[in-house]
């Protein structure tokens, strides 16, 4: 049978980092379809390819920031993020070469990854709150995110 | 004139930067390391209960959260004045030694393992772990998995979940450990240790079987003559959770041995204007700059400087490594900075045994866990030795125990003179007059950044474990950029 992981990543207490967070616990709060679960994760790189092991479809709501308009909302599938397995940081390997480690260990990697990616306003201030552009983003990303589940409205 | 750069693509925009500023012949003239910061941590704490600090500094950065939750619940047991039960402690070390032993294991093959075991002027698309399982077989890396995978698993038996302890309370833990959860973490702790001794064996067959790395770990580029710091038990065994701290000189004597209630005696902070992160010296030495030497305060805690901060380890298998590492290092204390990367995994090693000797002694599953608190004293420290270096969390409360102050030094804290100092010399060793600076040479250039598994999600209260970095070269004189090299997330 085919399972799909809702997962809500970010960071909690920096502000509009907690995005993903956001969403996944709103998600939660509503019935989900069989075969579909939600996670709030606040990790990347390996740890990540340990939380998507086993799953057909992987949906991640992450914050982002990249010069576009505050709470412009972004969706990127596989290939917009293959973007070559170098390592930047000291401490992170990207998704892309988590995903592509999985693979060559011959684990049960998901077959579909899509990412919904909201334009932060700060995340480098300490706080629980969401800025007022990427809450709105947040409940358009809900509503697209609960489309590409199949679930109908209310 | 030229610039270099190494440009992260990231989804955060904070990140790392090295600029190496050169002079019209092309030699290294100085070199500057500055770090983003995040604002208002302080003021994000106080006003709260003092306990929920346990469950909110670790969500600072994701790379160590354990260690903050160790040290945070240390420092909270300091503020209500009360002593974890013999279990309770050992219920902390037990998690603690599981937590240590996944977070080396990844450093090594993760982070600096393709430096050595793919090359360090390889191409950088194949220098990652991706290299690195390609190189020294598809097994290594399902071992690497399977490691991490039951180091989290033993954490969360005793903490309550992976990642984000939450067992820590003032007095000990929130819950014993049952006979069922022992077996399992003996066991875990029985693969923990095998898998060391495949790490230390792949590390003698890669790196120690050829003289280019020994030579490079070796080289004057690579190595700084400074003060060491570490924590040690009763004996001056290395200890990661509790016991003194001890500070080591050049020469490898004593020269400070204290509580961590008394850091502020002992180490105080220089600060940079182009910097935001202050570097901590000792205060009996005093700070005089970028230098070497027994008249610097510059110390270091790392791997390294921990073992050469205690006289051995407290584990057989870790202390006949130890013994090894000095002997082929040419003795103690070794200064050569890329030694950490093996210092490391002699302490995976002691994490390992740490972990199995804890899980299989009698008294870990008493149910005596926490003495509850009846008072408050209103200030704590609480100080471990995170995987990055020593972790101090100072907290101040009222009578009713709500957060006044806060103060962190924070592993790679301890080291951000080092740091500079150890990028410098390895710019100026390896960027001469005339010749191309090539992506090579700035990855080896970072080699020196990256044997120190610096982290500053925390110590700048940063971004979550993540830290892009930028390189530049500049032109000493006009400031243009001589070269770019980007590193893609």
């Amino acid at each position: 049978m085919s399972r799909t992981l809702v997962l809500g990543m970010g960071n909690p207490i920096l502000s509009d980092d907690g995005l993903g967070l956001h969403v996944a616990r709103e998600l939660r709060a509503t019935p989900m379809p069989d075969g579909v679960e939600v996670q709030e994760s606040e990790v990347a790189g390996l740890r990540l390819l340990e939380l998507v092991r086993g799953f057909t479809k992987v949906v991640i709501i992450d914050a982002l920031k990249s010069g576009r308009q505050p709470g412009e909302i972004v969706r990127l599938e596989g290939k917009d993020f293959k973007g070559g397995h170098r390592y930047g940081s000291a401490h992170s390997i990207g998704l892309d070469t988590a995903l592509e480690l999985g693979h060559r260990l011959g684990f049960e990697m998901p077959e579909e990854v899509v990412v919904y990616a909201v334009e932060a306003v700060d995340v480098e201030t300490f706080g629980e709150q969401l800025s007022p552009p990427v809450a709105a983003a947040a409940e358009c990303v809900l509503e697209m995110i609960r489309a590409e589940l199949g679930i109908a409205d209310n | 004139m030229r610039k270099v750069s190494i440009d992260p693509i990231t989804r955060l925009e904070g990140h790392g930067k090295i600029e190496i500023f050169v002079n019209d012949a092309g030699e290294v003239a100085n070199v500057y390391f500055q770090v983003p910061e995040l604002r208002g941590f302080e003021r994000f704490c106080v006003g709260r209960p003092v306990e929920e600090l346990a469950r909110i500094t670790p969500r600072i950065c994701g790379v160590c959260p354990e260690a903050h939750h160790m040290a945070s619940t240390k420092a909270i047991d300091g503020v209500f004045g009360v002593e974890p039960t013999p279990t309770g402690r050992m219920l902390r070390e037990l998690l603690y030694s599981a937590f240590f032993a996944g977070d080396h294991t990844t450093h090594f093959f993760v982070l600096s393992g393709p430096d050595f075991v793919v090359g360090p002027t390889a191409d950088p698309a194949e220098r990652n772990i991706l290299g690195v399982i390609a190189k020294v077989g598809m097994e290594i890396g399902g071992a690497v998995i399977k490691m991490r995978a039951e180091a989290n698993e033993l954490v969360s038996l005793i903490g309550g979940k992976a990642i984000h302890p939450v067992c820590g309370l003032p007095g000990g833990v929130s819950k014993p450990l049952s006979a069922e959860e022992r077996d399992r973490a003996v066991e875990i702790a029985k693969g923990q240790v095998e898998f060391a001794k495949v790490a230390l064996q792949i590390f003698d067959d890669v790196v120690l079987a050829n003289a280019d790395y020994v030579d490079l770990i070796k080289s004057d580029a690579f190595t700084h003559e400074t003060y060491y710091m570490g924590t040690v038990d009763e004996s001056n065994k290395v200890n990661f959770y509790d016991g003194k701290i001890r500070v080591v000189d050049p020469a490898g004597k004593e020269f400070l041995k204290f509580e961590a209630k008394d850091y502020l005696s002992h180490l105080a902070e220089h600060v940079e204007p182009y910097s935001y992160l202050v570097y901590p010296y000792l205060k009996g030495v005093g700070w005089k700059g970028f230098v070497d030497g027994k008249d610097s305060g510059v110390y270091r805690a790392s791997p390294l400087s921990r073992l050469n901060a205690a006289d051995g380890m407290a584990t057989p298998l870790a202390q006949a490594e130890y013994e090894r590492m000095y002997a082929t290092l040419g003795g103690k204390p070794v200064h050569a900075t890329l030694a950490t990367h093996w210092a490391r995994l002699v302490e995976l090693m002691y994490a390992a045994e740490r972990t199995l000797d804890l899980a299989q002694d009698p008294e870990i599953v008493n149910p005596d866990v926490r003495n509850i608190p009846t008072g408050i004293v209103g200030e704590g420290v609480g100080c471990v030795e995170a995987p990055r270096g020593t972790l101090y969390h100072h907290y101040k409360t009222d009578d009713k125990g709500i957060v006044t102050h806060v103060n962190l030094i924070v592993g790679t804290t301890n080291n951000n003179a080092a740091i500079s100092m150890s990028l410098k010399k390895a710019a100026m060793g390896l960027i001469k007059g005339g010749t191309e600076i090539s992506e090579g040479t700035l990855n080896m250039i970072e080699m020196a950044f990256r044997a120190y598994d610096p982290c500053f999600g925390c110590a700048t209260h940063t971004l979550p474990g993540e830290m892009p970095l930028e390189v530049t070269v500049k032109s000493e004189r006009t400031r243009e950029v001589i070269t770019s090299v980007k590193r893609f997330m």
